[in-house]
């Protein structure tokens, strides 16, 4: 699954061609309100995704990396209102930002390597509230329940971020460069050990790979990846608030990964896209009382259905779930390629 | 049995002094001295809790003697992490096969190879590595599991995945090889092609066995240390084991 077969990259492309085609056919609420905000989220499901299927970790604290990112881009923000201790141009805003969220990941690595399945849950999940309660107390830098406003963008070859178009295709590439990161890390060395860890860490280290390291070279990894994400929701939403990476941001992001299915990278934004669409019209379906009961029933219905989600749905459909495939192939097609 | 030739060198190869292992109010294993030189092969035999694999599990990593010291080639290694002792020099198999089940045999060999060798942290160069290939193959070829290369190892006998656990374990020219009964739970037809496998492993490589079969013990060791309730009760050559009282009714009699 990993390396990709002619047939997965030809479908990669022509998708990928497809969205690059869809400003031509699509009105721009559609492009930026439902598409462009399905791939910035998507990115952060795509944190979790990597660290859920290469690493065996479920980690519920995505959102707060991206909070680390979407709070510290806002500090540097030349733009903000108010304007914070630290101004600065956006273009050294941006990569310190995402710096600051792929140390945050490192940190939370570090905290968490000792740690697996639940208690490695209640300790990041701990992280996210209590960094969004900090964000919420804290008036000086993080300006308390407000937030910071105004957080529009970059230029873009002369235009504002925050047009329909520009919004649209930064979020688009900045999604593929970082799904195409994914699929390529992984098969590296370090992705290798990576899932070699996660099917067994004492024989992973007896064969001299550093466990802890994989696992906190990991949580950067993802850490890098929701900051990439956080900056550009900071971006979508014109600022960040506490609320915007609290409890319920924190478990929206992980019912994104689950329905996409955590099978595959892809997952993350194939979750993300439905989470996006039902947010935005279950209410004008089924009024505003209930509209949160049908996107719950909706969600269960996935994971009853699939309970490696949307992703597996396809998978099977596409007739490639046959039974003895193994989940992952860290050295994929190794034997085939020497036969 | 035709007796091994002699010892290459007189380097001491693993020195335990005083190594202890306690869980809680359990010691496990207490107060084990032994010196261990370079080519020498090690029998550690035993009964069923006696603290063997406990033994060897403090010796390559996976928990540290809670007392005493323990010495690789005169290096203090009583607290480095199991990855840090491989890199050393260790390599071990487990008492159950412990093995990467969803991947091939020849992928489980290339791990090993990876493991063994600098850059295991890169992220720049995705895909395999031609030259680690080919050492992945050279071991199916030493382990004699050549025809097994693109089988899953859950699909193959377990004489083979004993053999394929011992390739990986000498993935990174080891110094020092730890076999946890390699011969436990193998057919009659399976056990003559491991003990082979065994005897051509080269000389000067220290090897300790742990075996619960006393002919594959005496047969393939220069020494015999026997364990009893976490102790050393007895250390000697294989012709003097064998006739041993105390070795006799911990094995033989007594119903220990």
């Amino acid at each position: 699954m990993i390396m990709m077969t002619n047939r997965q990259w030809l479908m990669t492309g022509a998708v990928v061609a497809l969205l690059l085609m869809l400003p031509l056919f699509l009105p721009n609420f559609w492009l930026a309100n439902i598409l462009g905000r399905a791939m910035v989220y998507g990115i952060v499901a795509l944190s979790l995704t990597f660290l859920a299927h290469y690493g065996g970790f479920i980690s519920l604290a995505q959102t707060m990396m991206a909070g680390v990112a979407g709070y510290a881009v806002a500090m540097m923000a030349p733009t903000a209102i108010p304007l914070g201790p630290f101004a600065m141009s956006y273009g050294y805003a941006i990569p310190l930002a995402v710096l600051a969220a792929t140390l945050t990941g490192a940190l939370v690595g570090l905290i968490a390597v000792n740690t697996r399945e639940i208690y490695l849950l209640m300790i990041t999940l701990a992280l996210a509230v209590g960094f969004s309660l900090f964000a919420q107390s804290n008036t000086q830098w993080f300006r308390g329940y407000e937030g910071i406003r105004n957080i529009v963008g970059p230029e873009v070859f002369g235009m504002p971020f925050r047009t329909h178009l520009v919004f649209y295709y930064v979020a688009l590439i900045t999604a593929v460069l970082l799904y195409l990161l994914v699929l390529y890390v992984v098969r590296t060395p370090f992705g290798l050990a990576l899932q070699a860890i996660r099917d067994s860490a004492r024989r992973t280290s007896a064969i001299g790979f550093s466990v802890a390291l994989h696992r906190i070279g990991a949580f950067a990894l993802a850490g890098f990846i929701a900051g990439c994400g956080g900056v550009l929701i900071t971006f979508y939403n014109i600022g960040i608030t506490p609320s915007s990476i609290g409890l319920w941001p924190t478990v929206a992001v992980l019912i994104m990964a689950v329905i996409g299915g955590l099978g595959h990278p892809v997952g993350a934004f194939l979750g993300a896209l439905i989470y996006a669409v039902m947010d935005t019209f279950a209410s004008s379906i089924i009024g505003h009382d209930r509209f949160n009961t049908l996107i719950g029933l909706v969600f269960l219905t996935i994971v009853l259905v699939s309970p490696d989600g949307v992703w597996g749905i396809g998978k099977r459909l596409a007739g490639l779930g046959g039974g003895k495939e193994p989940v992952s192939d860290p050295v994929a097609k190794l034997t085939a390629g020497g036969k | 049995m035709t007796p091994p030739p002699p010892l290459p060198t007189d380097t001491d190869a693993l020195v335990l002094k005083g190594v202890g292992r306690r869980f809680g109010a359990l010691a496990a294993v207490s107060n084990v001295s032994m010196t261990i030189k370079q080519g020498e092969r090690r029998a550690v035999l035993g009964p069923n809790g006696a603290g063997k694999t406990t033994l060897f599990n403090t010796i390559c990593g996976d928990f540290p003697p809670t007392s005493g010291r323990i010495l690789l080639f005169g290096q203090d290694i009583s607290h480095l992490k199991p990855h840090q002792r491989a890199r050393l020099g260790i390599g071990r198999t487990y008492q159950t096969s412990l093995l990467f089940t969803g991947l091939s045999v020849l992928e489980n060999l290339y791990l090993a190879v990876r493991g063994a060798r600098k850059g295991r942290f890169s992220m720049l160069k995705a895909g395999p590595d031609d030259a680690d290939v080919a050492h992945a193959r050279a071991l199916a070829d030493r382990v004699r599991v050549t025809q097994l290369l693109s089988a899953q190892v859950d699909a193959i006998s377990h004489g083979q995945r004993r053999q394929v656990e011992i390739g990986m374990a000498l993935a990174g020219n080891p110094k020092l090889l730890m076999l946890d009964e390699p011969a436990a739970g193998l057919s009659a037809a399976e056990r003559p092609e491991l003990v082979a496998l065994i005897r051509s492993l080269p000389r000067e490589l220290t090897l300790v066995l742990i075996e619960h079969d006393m002919d594959v013990a005496l047969s393939n060791a220069d020494i015999v240390t026997v364990m009893k309730d976490g102790e050393v009760v007895v250390e000697n050559t294989p012709d003097l084991i064998a006739d041993d009282p105390v070795v006799q009714s911990i094995y033989l009699g007594e119903g220990h």
